[in-house]
């Protein structure tokens, strides 16, 4: 863990408040579509019902690149000082499925860790800067509103069809990760920040693995308190955002599947110091495909990548993404180990 | 290809126009006044207890309808399968006569070739549609036939005038698709031509209600009255049921199979079908106890019969729009309706049978055209489900046995008369002993035909029914007498019957392959055998059997389907509700007041 500055050409110094700014601006940019490829970003199907009582770990790896930092809000790489970010990211997460009042309640926890590092030119000169360690851990607290009633036997889960589900969604990240206010690239973002969503999940057609189609729609609400000790004392506010995540998801077999994936966000304009950047209006779209590999271990590949970043100052990003997700169930272990013994 | 089908027309078309020829010799003419139509209705291995009005807690309102209006017959009997019941249905003759003396897929080699069991519908016999045709009846066939493929035994050659037909004994709902290598495809006619494709929105047992409304209509209005044959392919399996008819029963089987079979036996107790204190048959030796089964388990199979309940519901829906229609032009109430299911509910997984294992052709073919075996698919093109035999012991209460056995859940069903030849109270429940075959004699004192003395230049083979004309009116309790009686043989299994007393004879391990005794009278289940206690009534029935074997050349099989069957089912022991005690024993709960923890 750790966590530095270090000029890479013509000596070493922070860019002047002027180039933190642009930076910033380009970053904060990012910053929205951030969660896309960090944090907010959920793969499709991530809120597919199980069985109360199921526990999942998801291990997300993502590889990005851009000309902002993915985990910071407020860091900002001008257009033209052609900065650039690349973040190797892991999120280790635990999920758990519990019935409440007949609905399906999901409390899910993130932990993001891993290692960034930025590139930026100003005035000629090249500054680098990378920061190592953990982010800031989420959770996330879900219930079903509308759709089937919690799983709470086998029987029930054979009987699952989402048919229109709708979920609310709280998500809190804890502002405890890596952060030092020396540098505008932390893992931590020294404050409070989360969102309110409702994702839906619309079955269409028959719930036939090798057949199933869903529509998936999430859309949410950021919100962020002010960091105080914003790269020198400074404070970073930031206004709401809205964000809308969507999938199109289709079986190609039975345990294969894919999703046309797309993201849009849109204000969520910052200031430092009071001095306003521009909001945001940004589009990704993408790819994922997925395999359950057995009863227990499901894996997910995709690339995002954003599209309306034509200009100098628009937001430029890519990357990949691979989830493992470990599940089980006592019930099911239970069985399979009665089943070994014979 | 066209000139082929032409030339196929054109040679069935003359073999019809001979038969017709060579049948007319003796009709009595049409009766004076204004003959009913008569429609047929016919479950594929529609159980006993399956309709609402006769215990079953699938909803039927339709068919309900009509036994509310009619009469409901709790002792008719059919063969043990299917197209011998078919068979005599519409040729009055005994199967070992008419050609059905086995079914055409399981005919033993001793049999081969030997008159009587050609495997479909021979031209020694006339047809009930070719003699009411004869006596100026419009002649309507819609389902499945499953008697014979070629054009001189499909519906046309056989006096329907117009078809939409099923050839094979089962298939697809929803296309053409069929269960093996050899014959992926099933074979459809219409009025006398094999189709090539199937109509756009097929589905079979909607379609079929579609074609012979079509029918009816195409000649409604010339006076002439009809006769409906609706044969419908439903329930018989692969269940095959559009997605609105699948979930009206989620959950409700759970319970398990004997749940479900007492609750039955105890509305056909209220109902009168059966009477009060009938045991219910014993469960197969080789089910579980449901309610020690896991949810899962549990689920998983009650979502077959979930399925099954919606063949019924749908079929029963579609008979609904058949009254309706038949109210709405007027002819509702001068029409015969005769309901019933042609053997006992199938217990018998058929589709293993046909899938066979690993390496074979038909595995092949399964695994490329019916292996969506997922359960939210099921209902769905390429899904197999049948119910099992558990569920067909349910749609068999409170009988013991199933389609193919000689258990009265073999041969006996519900059957609903009504129309204008019912003259007894609305909702009349009948205990005569009747037969399938009694059919054809009734509806020919009705259409006021009577049986040809030759058919194709020789005389035909003897009808076995009794007109059940004067019971329907209520001038005879029953079509037959005391000395009268009927007898089976079907895969080797044989029975005979005469008044109370049942004599039957099974194969291994099924039956014991000696002769047992049952009465029915005091023992609808079959659970008691008094061979040993009355072996005169044995040696009468014994007599009786052999009297049948002789009038009707009764070749019993050299080979059958339950070889090898008592060495893949588990040994069989008598099944006691309740045991072992050790399955059944729940938690001890100490008394509160008695309750401590441990001492330091």
């Amino acid at each position: 863990m750790k966590s530095g500055t270090k000029p890479r050409r013509e000596g070493g110094r922070i860019p002047s408040i002027s180039h933190s700014r642009r930076l910033a601006t380009a970053m904060l940019a990012l910053t929205i579509l951030g969660p896309m490829f960090a944090l907010a970003q959920v793969p499709p199907r991530f809120y597919w019902q199980s069985l109360s009582g199921a526990n999942a770990v998801p291990v997300i790896f993502q590889s990005l690149s851009g000309n902002a930092n993915p985990m910071d809000p407020a860091y900002v790489i001008s257009p033209d000082v052609s900065g650039s970010v690349d973040a190797n990211v892991a999120i280790v997460g635990y999920a758990k499925m519990l019935p409440l009042f007949d609905r399906t309640l999901t409390l899910a926890v993130l932990e993001p860790m891993g290692r960034i590092s930025g590139d930026a030119i100003v005035d000629g000169r090249s500054f680098s800067q990378d920061a190592t360690g953990f982010g800031d851990p989420m959770i996330e607290l879900g219930i079903n509103l509308i759709g089937p009633k919690a799983m709470k036997s086998i029987p029930d889960l054979l009987r699952y069809e989402p048919k229109l589900s709708l979920n609310a969604i709280v998500d809190i990240a804890f502002p405890i990760g890596e952060y030092d206010n020396d540098q505008v690239l932390n893992l931590g973002q020294n404050r409070w920040y989360g969102r309110v969503g409702a994702p839906i999940v619309w079955q269409i057609g028959p719930w036939v693995p090798g057949r199933r189609t869903t529509l998936e729609v999430l859309p949410s609400v950021w919100f962020f308190s002010d960091n105080n000790d914003y790269s020198g004392g400074r404070t970073l506010s930031t206004d709401p955002m809205f964000q809308l995540e969507a999938h199109l998801t289709r079986d190609f077999t039975e345990h294969f599947w894919g999703s046309l994936d797309s993201t849009w966000m849109a204000g969520g304009e910052s200031s430092i110091d009071g001095a306003g950047l521009d909001s945001l209006n940004n589009l990704g779209v993408g790819l994922t495909l997925g395999y359950q590999i057995n009863d227990n271990i499901s894996l997910t590949a995709g690339y995002m990548a954003t599209v309306n970043d034509s200009d100098p100052g628009d937001l430029q990003m890519d990357g990949f993404r691979i989830s493992f997700t470990y599940g089980w169930h006592k019930i099911v272990e239970g069985q399979k180990r009665l089943k070994a013994a014979e | 290809m066209k000139t082929k089908f032409t030339l196929i027309a054109a040679i069935a078309g003359a073999l019809a126009l001979t038969t017709a020829i060579a049948q007319s010799a003796s009709p009595s003419g049409p009766a004076t006044g204004k003959r009913p139509n008569i429609v047929i209705i016919l479950g594929d291995d529609l159980g006993y207890s399956d309709m609402g009005c006769f215990g079953s807690e699938i909803k039927t309102p339709n068919l309900d309808s009509l036994a509310k209006a009619g009469l409901r017959c709790t002792q008719f009997y059919t063969s043990a399968s299917c197209s011998p019941t078919r068979s005599m249905l519409l040729s009055g003759v005994d199967t070992h006569l008419n050609g059905l003396g086995n079914m055409d897929e399981w005919a033993a080699p001793n049999q081969w070739g030997v008159d009587g069991y050609e495997g479909y519908l021979n031209n020694r016999v006339t047809t009930l549609p070719q003699v009411l045709k004869d006596a100026g009846y419009h002649t309507y066939m819609v389902g499945k036939w499953h008697m014979g493929k070629s054009p001189d035994k499909i519906p046309a050659a056989r006096g329907f005038e117009r078809d939409f037909a099923l050839l094979d004994g089962a298939g697809s709902y929803w296309d053409m698709a069929n269960f093996t290598a050899a014959n992926p495809r099933s074979t459809f006619t219409e009025d006398g031509r094999y189709l090539k494709s199937l109509p756009k929105d097929y589905y079979a047992t909607k379609t079929y209600t579609d074609k012979i409304i079509s029918h009816i209509e195409a000649n409604r209005g010339d006076g002439k009255p009809f006769f409906a044959y609706v044969s419908h392919q439903a329930p018989h399996d692969p269940y095959h049921l559009p997605r609105n008819w699948r979930n009206r029963h989620v959950g409700q089987y759970d319970k398990g199979w004997d749940v479900v079979r007492k609750e039955r036996l105890q509305r056909q107790i209220e109902m009168g079908i059966v009477p009060k204190g009938t045991e219910l048959a014993e469960r197969m030796w080789f089910l579980p106890d449901a309610t020690l089964l896991a949810p899962a388990a549990r689920a998983i199979m009650g979502k077959k019969m979930e399925l099954y309940a919606g063949m019924v519901e749908n079929m029963d829906h579609h008979v609904g729009r058949l009254i309706d229609y038949l109210k709405k032009i007027g002819e509702y109430d001068n029409t015969i309706f005769i309901v019933f299911g042609d053997n006992g509910a199938e217990g018998a997984d058929l589709f293993k049978m046909i899938a066979g294992t690993p390496g074979t052709r038909n595995f092949l073919f399964a695994s490329m055209e019916w292996s969506q075996t997922h359960p939210n698919a099921w209902g769905d093109p390429h899904t197999y489900v049948g119910y099992g035999p558990m569920w067909a012991q349910v749609s068999m209460t409170p009988f013991s046995h199933y389609k193919g056995l000689m258990g009265e859940g073999g041969i006996r069903n519900g059957l609903i008369v009504s129309g204008p030849i019912v003259k007894q109270a609305p909702g009349t429940i009948n205990r005569s002993v009747m037969h399938v075959a009694d059919i054809m004699p009734t509806l020919l004192e009705v259409a006021g035909a009577s049986y040809p003395k030759t058919v194709n230049g020789q005389e035909p083979p003897p009808l076995i029914g009794k007109s059940w004309v004067k019971m329907l009116a209520g001038e005879a309790e029953s079509p037959r007498s005391e000395q009268d009686y009927l007898a089976w043989e079907i895969f080797g299994n044989r029975a005979v019957r005469q008044g109370d007393w049942k004599l039957r004879w099974q194969y291994k391990p099924y039956g014991t392959e000696e002769w047992e005794l049952f009465n029915l009278a005091t023992d609808l289940a079959e659970r008691h055998d008094l061979a040993a206690q009355h072996p005169e009534k044995v040696k009468t029935l014994l007599a009786l059997w052999d009297d049948y074997v002789r009038a009707n050349n009764v070749i019993l099989p050299s080979r059958v389907l339950w070889e090898g069957q008592a060495k893949q089912l588990p040994d069989r022991y008598p099944v006691v509700d309740g045991y072992p005690p050790l399955l059944y024993q729940k938690q001890f709960i100490p008394p509160p007041n008695m309750l401590a923890d441990p001492k330091p």
